[in-house]
C-alpha cells in the first residue's frame, strides 16, 4: 500500500497536536505533514517538537508558511532550517525570493506547484525556472492544484515527465475555484488516476481534503482508489463516455 | 503578453519587406487590449473570463473595429453574472464604441458546459459551434486567462482524448496523431461560415454583403487554415513531449495539450510558421502575407470600409473598391493553394489523405 496520511492543517488547521491525535486513530495513515501554514504557527511547532509522539509514522514532512506577515523571509528560513534534517519542507514558490539562502536546504526544500491564484510555479515551465535556481530542491506535486487549472491533467503529466525525478510527496484533495481543499470525489479520482502510473509506490500521499472526523477513513479509501496500487483505480478511456441508451 | 510574431518577422526579413498594415494592426490591438484590461480590473471573478475574438483576437484590429466579446463562465451559476456582463459591456464600450455584430453571438454570457458537452449532435447550435471554434482559433482573454485555458483544454479533451481512432494501437510510438473529430469540425466550420454568408446575404437583402464577402475570402479562410494546421500539429511540428507517453491515454492527453498550445498562436503566425517549412517557396509566403497586408490596410481605412459597405452586388464586378480587395483575395487564395497542395513537403500528402475524404 502506498504511504498515505493527512496534513494536520486539513485536520485541525493550526493545531498540529490535535491533527496528529485525529490521525492516530487511522491505522492506515502512516505519513503526516505537520502544517504551519500561517507564519505565527511556525515557532510553536518548533517549540513543541520534543514532546511530539510520532510513533507509527513512516514519513513526516512540514508545510512552511504560505504567506509571510509577522516573519521575514530570513526568519522563516532559519526556523525551517532548524527542523529535523530528515523532514522535507514543503514550500510555496511565492515566499522564495533569496534563492542563494534557500539553496542551503538542499533536497530538504520541496517546492509545491501552485493553483490559479498564484502567478508562478503552476506548470512545468514555471517550475523549471525555479528548479534552475534551486537545483537540489525536490518536488511536491499537488494534484488538486494541477487539476484546478487543467482538468485533463496534461499539466500534471508534463510536470511529472519533466520534474518526476525530484518527486518527494503528493498533495491530494479536490481544489475549488478559490483554492478550497475539498474531498476527493469521482471526477477528481478519475482525473488523478490518469497520472498514477508516474507516481512511484513509495511516494507519500498527503491528503489535504477538509473532511469531518467520521469521513477520514473514506477519504483515505478514495485517495488510495485513485492512486494505488499504481493507479489501479484508473477507469480507462471509455469510462467518461456517456451511458448507452 | 503580446502574441509571438517570430515567424512573420523572419519572413519579412527574408523577403526584404515590411507588412506595415499588419504591424500597425498588431500594435493597435495590443493597445486596445491593454486599455480593456485596465478598464475591467474591478470586474474580475475566479470563474469568469472576458474573451475577445474577431479582429481583436487575431491581432488585426483598428480603432474602428468592434469588440466581439463574451463573458465565459466556467463554474457555479450566479444571477450576478447578468449584471457582471452588463457592466463589462459598458466598460468595453468606453474603449471600443462600435457595437458587436447583430447575430447575438457576442456581448453575452457563454457557459462552458454548452461548449464542452454540446459538440455536434442535436444539441449543438450554429451559435455554440461558432463560439467554440472561435475560442480555439482566434481568442484572447482580457481577464483571467486560466479560465479560457481550462475551457479550451476541456473542449480539446472532447475532440482528442475522448475520440479515439479505430486504428489506435497499444504500441508506444505508434499511437494515432490525427484528431479526426477536431479535423472534421474545422472543415465543418469553414463550410458553415461559407454557407452563412449566403444565408445572411439572403436574409439581409444584400446589406453589408461586400464586407462579409471580403472577410470570407480573407479572415474566415485564415481561421480555416489555423484549424487545419492545428489539427495536424503532431505531423507538422516537433513533438518531443509525445515520446514520453507510455499509454494511449497519456498520448492523447499530451497531443491535446500540443494542440492547446496552438490556441495561443495567432492564425497568421501559425500560417507563417508552416510557410517557413521545407518546400514552401519564399515567393509563396510573400504572396500570402502581402495579400493579407493589403486586406488589413483596406479594412483599417474608414473611408474604404464605408465605400465597401455601399457596394451593390450587381455592380461589384465594375466597382474599384471591391475589385481592389477581391484581387488581393485571389492572390491570397493562390498562395494558400500553392502552400497546401503543391509546395509544402508534408501538407500536400496530409490534405490529400485526411482533408477531404
Amino acid at each position: 500500500m502506498r504511504p498515505v496520511g493527512f496534513s494536520t492543517g486539513a485536520l485541525a488547521k493550526g493545531d498540529y497536536r490535535r491533527g496528529l491525535e485525529l490521525q492516530r486513530a487511522l491505522p492506515r495513515a502512516r505519513a503526516v505533514e505537520l502544517s504551519a501554514l500561517r507564519d505565527h504557527e511556525l515557532q510553536p511547532l518548533l517549540d513543541g517538537l520534543g514532546e511530539l509522539d510520532l510513533g507509527g509514522l513512516d514519513y513526516v514532512s512540514v508545510h512552511a508558511p504560505s504567506k509571510l506577515g509577522s516573519l521575514s523571509e530570513r526568519e522563516t528560513f532559519e526556523r525551517l532550517a532548524a527542523l529535523p534534517e530528515a523532514w522535507p519542507i514543503i514550500v510555496h514558490p511565492c515566499i522564495v525570493h533569496s534563492f542563494a539562502m534557500w539553496r542551503e536546504l538542499g533536497p530538504r526544500l520541496c517546492l509545491e506547484n501552485m493553483d490559479n491564484r498564484k502567478t508562478t510555479g503552476r506548470n512545468a515551465a514555471e517550475l523549471r525556472v525555479l528548479f534552475e535556481q534551486l537545483p537540489e530542491a525536490t518536488f511536491c506535486l499537488d494534484v488538486g492544484h494541477a487539476r484546478q487549472i487543467d482538468p485533463t491533467m496534461a499539466l500534471a503529466l508534463l510536470m511529472l515527465h519533466e520534474h518526476g525525478s525530484r518527486l518527494r510527496q503528493l498533495h491530494v484533495s479536490d481544489v475549488g475555484p478559490r483554492g478550497e481543499h475539498q474531498p476527493v470525489r469521482a471526477l477528481a479520482r478519475w482525473a488523478f488516476a490518469r497520472v498514477a502510473r508516474l507516481v512511484p509506490e513509495s511516494c507519500p500521499l498527503i491528503i489535504e481534503s477538509v473532511v469531518p472526523p467520521d469521513r477520514l477513513e473514506p477519504e483515505i479509501e478514495a485517495v488510495l482508489e485513485a492512486f494505488g496500487p499504481m493507479g489501479s483505480g484508473a477507469p480507462g478511456l471509455d469510462a467518461s463516455a456517456p451511458p448507452a441508451p | 503578453m503580446a502574441e509571438s510574431t517570430e515567424a512573420l518577422d523572419q519572413l519579412e526579413r527574408e523577403l526584404g519587406v515590411r507588412w506595415e498594415a499588419l504591424r500597425t494592426a498588431r500594435a493597435t490591438t495590443e493597445r486596445i487590449l491593454e486599455e480593456l484590461r485596465g478598464n475591467l480590473e474591478d470586474l474580475q471573478d475566479p470563474n469568469c473570463s472576458v474573451i475577445v475574438t474577431g479582429s481583436l483576437g487575431r491581432g488585426e484590429a483598428s480603432r474602428d473595429s468592434d469588440a466581439d466579446w463574451v463573458l465565459l463562465v466556467d463554474g457555479p451559476t450566479d444571477t450576478g453574472h447578468t449584471r457582471l456582463a452588463r457592466e463589462i459591456g459598458r466598460k468595453i464600450h468606453e474603449v471600443v464604441p462600435k457595437e458587436p455584430g447583430a447575430t447575438g453571438t457576442f456581448g453575452d454570457i457563454v457557459v462552458s458546459h454548452d461548449l464542452v458537452h454540446y459538440i455536434a449532435g442535436t444539441r449543438d447550435s450554429n451559435i455554440n459551434f461558432t463560439r467554440r471554434m472561435l475560442l480555439l482559433a482566434e481568442s484572447r482573454a482580457i481577464s483571467n486567462p486560466l479560465v479560457r485555458e481550462r475551457v479550451i483544454r476541456n473542449v480539446l479533451a472532447r475532440y482528442v482524448l475522448h475520440d479515439r481512432a479505430v486504428t489506435s494501437t497499444t504500441t508506444k510510438g505508434r499511437f494515432n496523431t490525427i484528431p479526426y473529430f477536431l479535423l472534421n469540425e474545422v472543415v465543418r466550420y469553414w463550410r458553415t461560415v461559407a454557407t452563412d454568408y449566403a444565408s445572411k446575404k439572403w436574409e439581409r437583402a444584400d446589406k453589408g454583403w461586400a464586407t462579409r464577402n471580403i472577410k470570407l475570402r480573407f479572415s474566415r479562410k485564415l481561421v480555416f487554415t489555423w484549424g487545419l494546421i492545428a489539427s495536424l500539429t503532431a505531423k507538422l511540428f516537433e513533438t518531443p513531449t509525445l515520446e514520453h507517453a507510455e499509454t494511449e491515454e497519456e498520448h492523447l492527453i499530451l497531443l491535446s495539450e500540443l494542440i492547446r498550445e496552438q490556441t495561443d498562436v495567432s492564425p497568421l503566425e501559425l500560417l507563417a510558421r508552416v510557410a517557413q517549412q521545407p518546400g514552401v517557396e519564399l515567393d509563396t509566403a510573400g504572396r500570402i502575407f502581402g495579400a493579407y497586408d493589403r486586406f488589413i490596410a483596406a479594412l483599417s481605412d474608414p473611408d474604404f470600409r464605408r465605400r465597401l459597405e455601399s457596394v451593390k452586388f450587381d455592380e461589384a464586378a465594375d466597382d474599384q473598391t471591391y475589385e481592389s480587395v477581391r484581387g488581393a483575395s485571389n492572390d491570397f487564395r493562390e498562395g494558400i493553394n500553392a502552400l497546401f497542395f503543391d509546395q509544402h513537403a508534408e501538407l500536400r500528402t496530409l490534405i490529400r489523405r485526411f482533408g477531404v475524404f
